[in-house]
């Protein structure tokens, strides 16, 4: 008899390997994002090296940024092609080699290239396909599984620190990169973590897989007569890309990338202006330093304990809500900022602020996972950390400009107030009309014919086994209620 | 000899008019306060005007001490100064008893000062004043103010010239790299820079040699040295040295060059770590699917018995098991 080998689908684990998966981002985030913001601590060494002003070296955090972001969607594409495990290793010895090359730099735009483009680019190999893994093996306790991972940052940031500092005082700038190099390597031990699993949700979207399926074979056949393989390639590349990618017709979708566009423009500007507003006020240096502090330690904080607190069983199914509510109320903790004028009044400022910007951090992944369902996470990840990019960049200097022109940071944190809550406002509307248009469904489902109720009971019995926060699930369950399984 | 003492409590005269007063003093007796130099600069009465002019284009300094009789350590004010200035020390000493009993003087380091300060009386305090210009290096150091009652209580004042921050920690540079030396005088400008290095005991002047020594004076208050083509032997301290017209401050470098090998160790563990940590996981990954094809395997084989079985057992009963062997199977 002919051996079948069975690919094992499962239903995520939410747990066993999930908390080595959920170990490896951890580590992942650390080493990308807590590295990027260290990367700005060697600025003094190479301003008395290369005698280059501020502005000009400050280009190469900015640069890692934006190439780790801009090359997002690049990073999910690898790993759904090669897989995940091969993507994020080769991002790690991208990334590596950026440093290691970057250690033997001999003026700044060697640096530009090296720690600005290929360190951000092997970064950007890593960063979406970790996270999108992480969706794949969790569904119950996914917001804790994210909060967890994405405490990474803060956490990575607050050691990661004082112990660049050290080896730059040991080695100088050129061997702490060499071994901040070493360390980045470790984003292959991650790699190699990320097992591949295969889900249910795998094979219930069968219909595009079969199109596309024929569509090659046709195209093979043709191919055998004629040599037009370009052709072929093109076409089944086009196919490919049209079938990862058609979450971005998805009117939910969209929606949210608007948001997130607004939401990105509006929370980078704080960690840029939090400090030169206190001193404006008159906090002293240490306090300003004091405030950065609390800020980044209440934002590990709010990643995790508003991770585990959507988890639970009362706010399961509003995590949609609870983003929503943690970014209109970062809006509203920027519209008050101008009135607060003295430490006192600073310090619950970056209590809230920290805790809320650690908060709705964790629940991207969830939101989106939400929406567009865990094959497409990663593409969709990829996407909206894209998105993510030209906020980032734009949104410090416009904020610097405006500060400059009015001679206040008042209008800069207004707008940026306006941004979040616009963000937020724009999400609470889209999900009302959804739900409006759902209730509608509903009149219209009660009024057919009652064979098609039969057919329809029997497929809510068959997906009201399945967790609610299944796409399909969830819409044709709520589309018919009042039906009991049988 | 106190001048103007008792309780005329009245402003002090002007500036002008004092200094005139010191002058025409002075040259009634040797000056005590720079009594090595011979080119003091009270003893010639033509050039008098001239020193009453360039007088008063300085800036004056003004400094204030507060004794009691309580005071039980002595109290000492640092003053830094970078430029020629006029000068004006006061202390006051407050005491219950009777201030006529009080003995006031005045010294700089341990020489008695005789002239040029006035003592005043308000209430229960105590003011005397000291007011002198200060030149060049040989008028700076400490100035004391001393209240005898039964207790000596004592205020200082000392003055120096800027001074400069060298950094505490070593500037660690590797073999063939070069390196910035940077000395940073804050809220002062020097006349002159000068760079040293010391060779045990030795202190040898940088020189510039084209290849190896770039002096880089930008801005007035910060010298910067390049040395390019480091080698091992460059290591050491460097002394930078601040020309003031009140004298000289000194900042200190410490160079350490490194050779390439040293940070290469740390890396080299660390990919070493990181090899073997991969190895392991994927080594573990093999295995467990290896663990699973065999069980799936395993499970394959007894369906297959099991089918078997069923045949032998007879026709009726092989549909619906067939049927129930394979959504097991799925």
């Amino acid at each position: 008899m002919a051996k079948v080998h069975r690919a094992r689908s499962t239903s995520p684990p939410d747990g066993g390997w999930g908390w080595m998966i959920v170990a490896g981002c951890f580590l992942v985030t650390i080493c990308t994002r807590a590295v990027t913001r260290c990367i700005s601590i060697f600025f003094v060494e190479f301003q008395t090296y290369f005698t280059q002003d501020y502005a000009q070296t400050a280009w190469i955090h900015s640069i890692v940024d934006c190439v780790t972001m801009l090359c997002a969607p690049l990073g999910s594409v690898v790993s759904n092609h090669l897989s995940c495990q091969v993507g994020i290793m080769l991002g790690g010895l991208l990334a590596s080699t950026g440093l290691i090359l970057g250690s033997f730099a001999t003026s700044l735009k060697h640096l530009y290239l090296t720690l600005g483009v290929l360190t951000g680019l092997g970064f950007a190999l890593c960063y979406s396909p970790a996270i999108a893994m992480v969706g794949k093996y969790f569904n119950r306790r996914k917001a804790l599984a994210y909060g967890i991972a994405m405490s990474g940052s803060g956490i990575g940031t607050f050691i990661l620190a004082p112990v660049v500092q050290l080896l730059i005082e040991q080695f100088s700038w050129r061997g702490a990169l060499l071994i901040l190099g070493g360390f980045v390597l470790n984003l292959c031990v991650c790699g190699a973590l990320m097992r591949p699993i295969t889900l249910e949700e795998d094979h219930t979207t069968p219909e595009q897989n079969h199109v596309c399926r024929t569509q090659k074979e046709g195209l093979k056949r043709v191919s055998l007569y004629s040599s037009l393989t370009k052709e072929w390639a093109q076409a089944c590349l086009c196919c490919c890309l049209q079938q990862e990618y058609r979450f971005l017709l998805m009117s939910d979708f969209v929606v949210l990338a608007i948001s997130i566009l607004f939401m990105a423009y509006g929370c980078s500007p704080l960690f840029v202006y939090l400090v030169p507003y206190a001193l404006s006020v008159g906090v002293s240096h240490q306090q300003a330093a004091f405030l950065m502090s609390i800020l980044g330690v209440i934002d590990i904080i709010g990643n995790i304990t508003f991770g585990w607190l959507t988890n639970r069983r009362c706010l399961k199914n509003y995590q949609y809500v609870c983003y929503l509510f943690a970014v209109g109320m970062d809006g509203l903790c920027y519209l008050c900022l101008p009135m607060l004028q003295s430490l006192p009044l600073l310090v619950p400022f970056s209590c809230t602020f920290g805790y809320f910007d650690g908060a709705y951090v964790t629940l991207i992944p969830v939101v989106t996972a939400e929406i567009v369902g865990t094959t497409s996470l990663s593409s969709a990840l990829g996407v909206v950390y894209f998105l993510h990019a030209v906020p980032y960049l734009v949104s410090p200097p416009i904020a610097g400009w405006l500060v400059d022109t009015t001679g206040s940071y008042t209008a800069a944190f207004l707008l940026c107030g306006f941004s979040m809550i616009f963000s937020s406002v724009l999400l609470g509307f889209a999900r009302l009309v959804k739900r409006m248009r759902k209730t509608q469904l509903q009149f219209i489902a009660k009024e057919s014919d009652p064979k098609l109720q039969l057919w329809t009971n029997g497929a809510v019995a068959y997906s009201v086994t399945r967790e609610l926060d299944q796409k399909h699930g969830e819409s044709v369950a709520t589309a018919v209620p009042g039906y009991s399984p049988t | 000899m106190r001048a103007l003492s008792g309780r005329l409590g009245a402003r002090a005269p002007t500036p002008r008019l004092l200094l005139l007063l010191q002058c025409l003093l002075a040259t009634a007796r040797p000056s005590s306060a720079d009594d090595s130099a011979p080119d003091s600069t009270f003893t010639s009465p033509p050039v008098r005007e001239e020193m009453l002019e360039r007088y008063s284009n300085f800036s004056l300094e003004s400094h204030n001490i507060s004794l009691t009789e309580h005071s039980s350590m002595p109290v000492e004010k640092n003053i830094t100064l970078e430029r020629p200035s006029n000068v004006k020390l006061t202390c006051q000493f407050t005491t219950s008893g009777d201030l006529n009993a009080v003995n006031v003087t005045w010294k700089k380091e341990d020489e008695l000062l005789e002239n040029n300060y006035l003592v005043n009386a308000t209430g229960s305090t105590l003011y005397t004043q000291y007011r002198f210009t200060i030149i060049n290096s040989k008028q700076m150091g400490s100035y004391s103010c001393f209240f005898q009652e039964e207790k000596e209580q004592k205020g200082t004042f000392n003055f120096k010239v800027p001074e400069l921050h060298g950094k505490n920690k070593p500037l660690i540079s590797y073999v063939g790299d070069s390196t910035v030396l940077t000395c940073k005088c804050q809220n002062c400008v020097p006349l002159n820079w000068t760079w040293y290095r010391s060779n045990g005991s030795l202190q040898v002047p940088v020189g510039v040699q084209m290849n190896k020594y770039v002096i880089n004076d930008t801005y007035a208050n910060e010298t910067k040295l390049k040395i390019k083509q480091l080698l091992e032997e460059d290591g050491g301290s460097y002394w930078c040295r601040a020309l003031f017209q009140l004298g000289e401050s000194e900042g200190h470098i410490e160079l350490v060059v490194l050779s390439y090998l040293v940070p290469l160790k740390p890396f080299f563990a660390i990919v070493a770590e990181v090899v073997l940590l991969v190895a392991i996981i994927l080594l573990c990954e093999k295995y467990t699917q290896k663990n699973k094809k065999h069980s799936d395997e395993g499970r394959e084989f007894e369906q297959i018995e099991q089918l078997k079985s069923d045949d032998s057992n007879g026709i009726e009963n092989n549909v619906p098991r067939l049927r129930k062997n394979e959504s097991a199977g799925q």
